[in-house]
């Protein structure tokens, strides 16, 4: 079982150095540029001259391409795929089997959509690789998101890991007492209860105590909050979160204008 | 005056009053839902079950501690698991939302104290998600995802459908029986915590009930469940068949 | 004046018709070590929970009489004021954990940073916490990967941070095992020593013994005595009201059956126990080994 549930690795970059909230607005701009966009090969050349020098310049590229190899490329292959197929787009055929076709109108859509979707969640993945959860709840919460969501953010990130080790426990124990996936569908079925009633009940029961203990340790006060991490932001970061918000509207009134 | 005092008494506990959903109970519940979220979809797809379950917990919060904490858990699940676990619930966190929205509107119109009514609820639910699917599936996939209702709507577009009212029609068709089923367990659990632990959380109203829960409701409901299937089986084949 | 004043307290739970406490009078002077004994079901957490505020403020119900801690009466009172006050910590140490930190070191500083103590004084306290129970060594360990003798000392530590005026603690060790529960008392004494009000429910008599100024036997919601350790733990009413003794006691109480044991009063410590039975059943004093 892995101790928490966090991408982050810990180096020292000038990305690393950034203010989370610069890199969250980075992120997000990005993502909006990827699909607000009215040209075709936007998101092609956000992923070539925007991600990759990121990952290189914060250092995380060894990291960034095992999980997009490993995890992202699949899901995207088969999605390119399934979209070439299907999308609609009466053009010229280049790709045909048992009556099925790939037209030049359908690749060309299918390859679009799965850039933007590369880059939304490449964009994503290096705002987490570079950030520490804690240190982008912190700020976030210094600039007035209330201390509950970050809360919640950080406690799910450390919850889930351990709740999915008691999930795998649970199903290898069943499977142990004879339920096995390859059973009949109605013995799946009634399978379902007895494997999500513990861990459900179990986790909920803990809830009460959870909740007194923080409420103990101030969580309701209505004082000003202050904060243990002490996080920068420079006027670089200010100007950079400036002038990403102006791309993205940039962005938008293209994109209106131009249609 | 008597039905004055009434109504502002009902005001305080209707489901657009945002500050009676949140308390601590509501903070510290909202993490263990999202990671039950996560949990019971692993399990159900380790059992290779044709529904997800994988909004149970989005819909608890919803039903007990009210729509707009059930919206936020919704929202705050679909993130956290979009950047740390499957990359794919991250653009469906508004559709999570919804859910946690409705599901505790359901409840707090009366619609989570007995079976029947809960399919009812499921339902609901099922066509809210359904319809906030759909531009998302649009916008972001262009109407094709990865997964199976990716599968159902690129068959009828195959069979001549045009993109749009495929990608209504398999949302149309897979969602009922999930969120039917994933109702159907919240209930389940909800019937199963004391009541102790209940009245704790800001809605404990929404879960009283006052029949007892026979065993032919819950045959009914089941029966209900099943009716769905075959209609949006043979819905299914009147789509493709038409072509 | 007590910093603790509870005057008539009857306290009931929602959904319930029956008080779980019932008539409570108690009072606790400043730095004073008070343990609350009991058997299962005789209202100790619900004392507890009224101590710190959780009954009624958390759990709602119906609360009569006065509760006032450091001239702060409970009814006029808020929760998140009220635990600046008053410290509560109880026995699973994995619950205790906020779940919002990655860290033993930031875990101690959630508390500050929800009341807003200034960064320097923040840290000084988290660190001054730490070497207090002992676990300056973990600061940058996950709480989730310590056992539970070093999650209980976070818990407690988590609290001491707040610097309350009294500390509550409810059977802190009721989930360690003996080298935790050793670890725990070991926090529990020191706090204890720096002068700080303590309140103890625990069912380990020997650590009561070594401990306690003053010990509060609970039954079925009402105070069934209230004195000095010595006498309450090797009271008669003990054994015949269900509540457990100490070892050392029972023992000295069954020799004192067979005539074996001639001491008046009966032993609650392993020292006491020690210097009874070696008065008799040695035939001959010792006067030159007392004398020295």
């Amino acid at each position: 079982m892995h101790e928490r549930l966090s991408f982050f690795v810990k180096r020292d970059s000038p990305i690393h150095r950034l203010n989370p909230m610069t890199k969250a607005v980075m992120a997000l701009s990005l993502v909006l540029i990827a699909f607000l966009s009215p040209w075709y090969w936007t998101p092609l050349a956000l992923f070539l001259f925007v991600i990759l020098p990121l990952s290189l310049v914060a250092r995380v590229a060894r990291e960034y391409w095992n999980f997009i190899l490993k995890v992202i490329l699949p899901t995207l292959i088969i999605l390119f795929i399934m979209q070439a197929f299907f999308l609609p787009g009466e053009s010229r055929s280049i790709f045909e089997v048992f009556g099925l076709e790939i037209t030049e109108l359908s690749a060309r859509l299918a390859f679009r959509n799965v850039m933007r979707i590369l880059v939304m969640i490449s964009s994503f993945t290096i705002l987490l690789l570079t950030t520490h959860p804690s240190e982008l709840m912190s700020d976030l919460s210094r600039r007035g998101l209330p201390g509950q969501f970050a809360y919640v953010v950080i406690s799910s990130l450390q919850i889930i890991p351990q709740m999915q080790a008691k999930a795998q426990t649970i199903i290898s124990a069943q499977r142990s007492r004879g339920l096995d996936t390859q059973s009949s569908f109605l013995r799946r079925v009634g399978g379902i209860l007895p494997l999500v009633g513990p861990l459900v009940f179990g986790s909920l029961v803990e809830v009460e105590e959870r909740a007194i203990a923080i409420e103990a340790r101030g969580f309701t006060s209505t004082r000003p909050k202050t904060f243990l991490r002490e996080i920068q932001d420079t006027s670089f970061d200010r100007a950079l979160r400036w002038a990403l918000i102006a791309c993205v509207i940039l962005t938008l009134i293209l994109r209106i204008w131009l249609s | 005056m008597r039905e004055t005092a009434m109504r502002s008494q009902k005001q305080s506990s209707s489901w657009l009053n945002i500050g009676k959903d949140f308390n601590t109970m509501t903070w510290v519940l909202m993490p263990v839902a999202i990671a039950i979220n996560m949990a019971v979809g692993q399990i159900v797809a380790t059992l290779r079950l044709p529904v997800y379950l994988d909004s149970i917990g989005t819909v608890l919060v919803g039903v007990i501690c009210g729509p707009w904490a059930g919206a936020l858990t919704g929202a705050l699940a679909n993130t956290i698991l979009g950047l740390t676990i499957n990359p794919d619930f991250l653009p469906w966190w508004p559709v999570a939302a919804i859910i946690g929205l409705v599901s505790g509107i359901c409840a707090n119109y009366g619609l989570f104290k007995s079976w029947w009514k809960v399919v009812v609820s499921g339902f609901i639910i099922a066509l809210a998600a359904a319809i906030s699917s759909v531009p998302i599936s649009l916008l972001v996939y262009g109407g094709i995802t990865a997964g199976g209702t990716g599968m159902i709507t690129a068959f009828l577009v195959e069979s001549g459908r045009g993109i749009v009212q495929a990608v209504f029609a398999s949302s149309f068709l897979t969602e009922p029986v999930d969120k039917i089923t994933t109702a159907l367990l919240a209930f389940a659990i909800l019937q199963g915590l004391s009541k102790r632990f209940l009245a704790r959380l800001p809605r404990p109203e929404n879960v009283e009930t006052d029949e007892k829960i026979s065993r032919n409701q819950l045959l009914i409901a089941v029966g209900v469940v099943v009716l769905l299937i075959l209609f949006a089986i043979f819905l299914l084949g009147r789509l493709t068949g038409a072509a | 004046m007590a910093i603790v004043n509870l005057q008539n307290v009857t306290y009931k739970y929602p959904l319930t018709d029956v008080p779980v406490l019932q008539n409570i009078n108690l009072q606790v002077e400043e730095g004073e070590f008070v343990a609350v004994i009991g058997p299962n079901g005789a209202g100790k957490s619900t004392l507890c929970y009224t101590l710190a505020g959780f009954a009624p403020h958390f759990f709602k119900g119906e609360l009569t009489g006065i509760v006032e801690v450091a001239g702060v009466e409970s009814h006029n009172s808020i929760l998140s004021e009220w635990v600046l006050n008053v410290g509560l910590a109880f026995q699973n140490p994995f619950n205790q954990i906020s779940g919002a930190k990655y860290t033993v070191f930031e875990e101690l500083a959630f508390g500050l940073e929800n009341i807003g103590i200034p960064r320097d004084e923040m840290i000084a306290r988290v660190e001054g916490a730490m070497k207090l129970t002992g676990i300056s060594d973990l600061a940058d360990r996950s709480p989730y990967s310590l056992s539970g003798g070093q999650q209980q000392r976070v818990a407690l530590a988590s609290i001491l941070v707040m610097q309350p005026r009294v500390l509550v603690l409810d059977e802190p060790t009721s989930q360690m095992d003996p080298i935790g529960t050793r670890e725990v008392f070991g926090v529990i004494h020191s706090m204890a020593e720096s002068g700080m009000t303590v309140i103890l429910v625990e069912h380990k008599m020997e650590w009561i013994a070594q401990f306690a100024d003053r010990v509060i036997a609970l039954k079925d919601g009402e105070i069934l005595m209230n004195g000095d350790p010595s006498e309450v733990l090797t009271s008669p009413l003990l054994p015949s009201n269900g509540f457990g003794t100490s070892r050392y006691t029972s023992v000295a109480r069954r020799a004192q059956e067979l005539g074996l044991w001639n001491e008046g009063k009966l032993p609650i410590t392993l020292d006491e126990a020690v210097r009874g039975f070696n008065s008799s059943l040695t035939k001959e004093e010792i006067p030159d080994a007392r004398a020295k």
